[in-house]
């Protein structure tokens, strides 16, 4: 773990332990497989590589060993795909988001598929405690067919302890480009009181449980009728341009788990999610 | 009457808007009756109604409150001010165009954008037009009208107030026409969001592409969940 030293600066407050992490993963074809072809991990941030079952899709888990983030940390990584190669990205926990003296914990993730790759970016949900800052990044960058599957999901405090979240931040922003230009962009921001924000009917009308489901590939149209069925009252699907999305709001997360599993199933072509991911 | 100060325009031309000719203007193109069609689009809200969540004068409020604060009546605002300094500037508006497309929340939300956009740009002939197209020739409505103003020397946050209470205008009178509620009760709703027009205006108008962000995941739900309604008087 990689952590920041402590000092105590002259006429100011003692600085807090920063946790750093930064991993990098890539993948090639080899006669039709996929195999890793580097691994770069460095800080609090480790990957690891479950032994592909037959025909399944190469994992990787990523780890931050630091055991979630607070004001100040950082957590970046970096995802190639060769043409044609075919991988599913996951995290080993949950993503905790503690409370923070005053800066945001940023995440960077930068996702480059070539054309033919097909990538799954299915981390666990975020969690948000009360306090909690996190500024997080999704770049991808997709050329030709590249095949894209992405979840983004957020538990607003923790539920099983009646958490209330009265301050924090989240900033999500996406942006997937398709041979450089922009497919998708998303920018989610709470900021403040986050459970007065989260009340308005406009905005999840209480609920705490979200997600975007995002995929993007070639005819998006075909998930409609099937998802619109699995995401039933608890949100809304779309498909044009390219891309299908879908947005989830619940009570819990257990309750959307029980959504997002089916529906990322459907996404990926009925492939087997990682073990994380099943109920 | 107070003359404003001459504006460099893009084109290299210097002119002096007074305050009436942007007033009339403004309201002109923002008016109901500008062909671009804006009675149209429900923006998601025929939905909403349909399911109940907007119901009487305060909920239809505390809706298009959380609209235009933070979701995409804040997000078009920010764009449309991006615009305004791209044309300003004598820059191009591929990116701001690209954005604001890539950021529409569904199919209908594309059309709804998309297609008032153009029908805008095709009107401001009658002005002279010379409104530069985006890169595949789609041109989201905020960023036609952010340029337009520019292109006329109209100040940012002038163009913002015409807009977003355009945007709050159109959707009340939809509302009322669905809900349903009295002419009265729309009145009511425009008074009531008057100053989170002009707040929200002022705000966007010193704002800056980081400054995107939106969290109406229900409303943009609802655009979603429009396409599959049974029976429909809006294309969104």
């Amino acid at each position: 773990m990689d952590v920041g030293i402590a000092a105590v600066q002259e006429g100011g407050p003692a600085r807090m332990q920063r946790a750093s992490g930064r991993a990098g993963v890539s993948f090639r074809t080899d006669g039709g497989t996929t195999r890793l072809e580097r691994l770069f991990q460095e800080g609090c941030a480790k990957i690891r590589l479950p032994r592909a079952i037959d025909g399944n899709v190469p994992q990787a888990i990523l780890i931050n060993t630091a055991g979630g983030l607070t004001g100040g940390d950082r957590f970046a990584v970096e995802v190639d795909l060769a043409p044609g190669a075919s991988a599913c990205i996951t995290t080993q926990a949950c993503e905790r988001i503690y409370r923070s003296t005053g800066d945001d914990a940023v995440v960077s993730n930068h996702l480059r598929l070539a054309a033919g790759a097909r990538l799954a970016w299915l981390p666990q949900e975020t969690i948000l405690f009360d306090g909690g800052r996190l500024t997080r990044r999704l770049e991808a960058d997709l050329a030709g067919d590249a095949e894209f599957v992405a979840v983004e999901a957020v538990l607003f405090g923790r539920m099983a302890m009646g958490e209330t979240l009265r301050s924090g931040r989240l900033a999500d922003r996406w942006r997937v480009r398709r041979d450089g230009r922009l497919l998708f962009a998303d920018d989610l921001r709470f900021e403040g009181d986050i459970a007065a924000q989260l009340a308005p009917q406009a905005v999840m009308g209480g609920r705490q449980a979200m997600a975007t489901v995002l995929f993007a590939g070639s005819a998006p149209e075909r998930f409609l009728e099937a998802a619109r069925q699995i995401i039933g009252p608890a949100g809304g699907a779309s498909a044009w341009n390219g891309k299908f999305l879908a947005r989830l709001v619940e009570e819990t997360g257990f309750a959307l788990r029980r959504r997002l599993e089916p529906l990322l199933t459907l996404l990926t072509g009925g492939r087997a999610l990682p073990k994380v991911w099943q109920l | 009457m107070i003359i404003r100060t001459a504006t460099t325009m893009p084109t290299g031309i210097t002119t002096i808007m007074t305050d009436a000719t942007t007033l009339a203007r403004l309201m002109t193109w923002l008016s109901p009756a500008f062909p671009v069609g804006a009675f149209a689009y429900s923006h998601g809200l025929e939905r909403a109604i349909h399911d109940g969540l907007i119901a009487d004068r305060a909920s239809l409020v505390a809706w298009l409150d959380a609209l235009l604060e933070g979701g995409s009546g804040w997000n078009d605002a920010v764009l449309l001010a991006e615009a305004w300094r791209s044309a300003s500037a004598g820059a191009g508006l591929v990116a701001v165009a690209e954005l604001a497309i890539a950021m529409a929340g569904s199919r209908e939300r594309h059309m709804e954008t998309t297609l008032q956009g153009g029908a805008f740009v095709d009107a401001m002939t009658a002005w002279g037009g010379g409104e530069p197209a985006s890169g595949e020739g789609l041109m989201p409505y905020s960023v036609a009208v952010g340029a337009a103003a520019a292109r006329h020397a109209i100040r940012l946050e002038d163009a913002l107030v015409a807009y977003l209470h355009a945007f709050a205008s159109n959707l009340v009178q939809a509302s009322v026409r669905l809900v349903p509620l009295g002419q009265r009760d729309g009145v009511g709703a425009l008074a009531a969001l008057e100053p989170v027009v002009l707040r929200v205006a002022r705000k966007a108008a010193a704002s800056t592409l980081d400054d995107l962000g939106s969290c109406t995941l229900v409303a943009d739900i609802m655009a979603m969940n429009h396409e599959t309604q049974y029976s429909r008087v809006f294309r969104s």
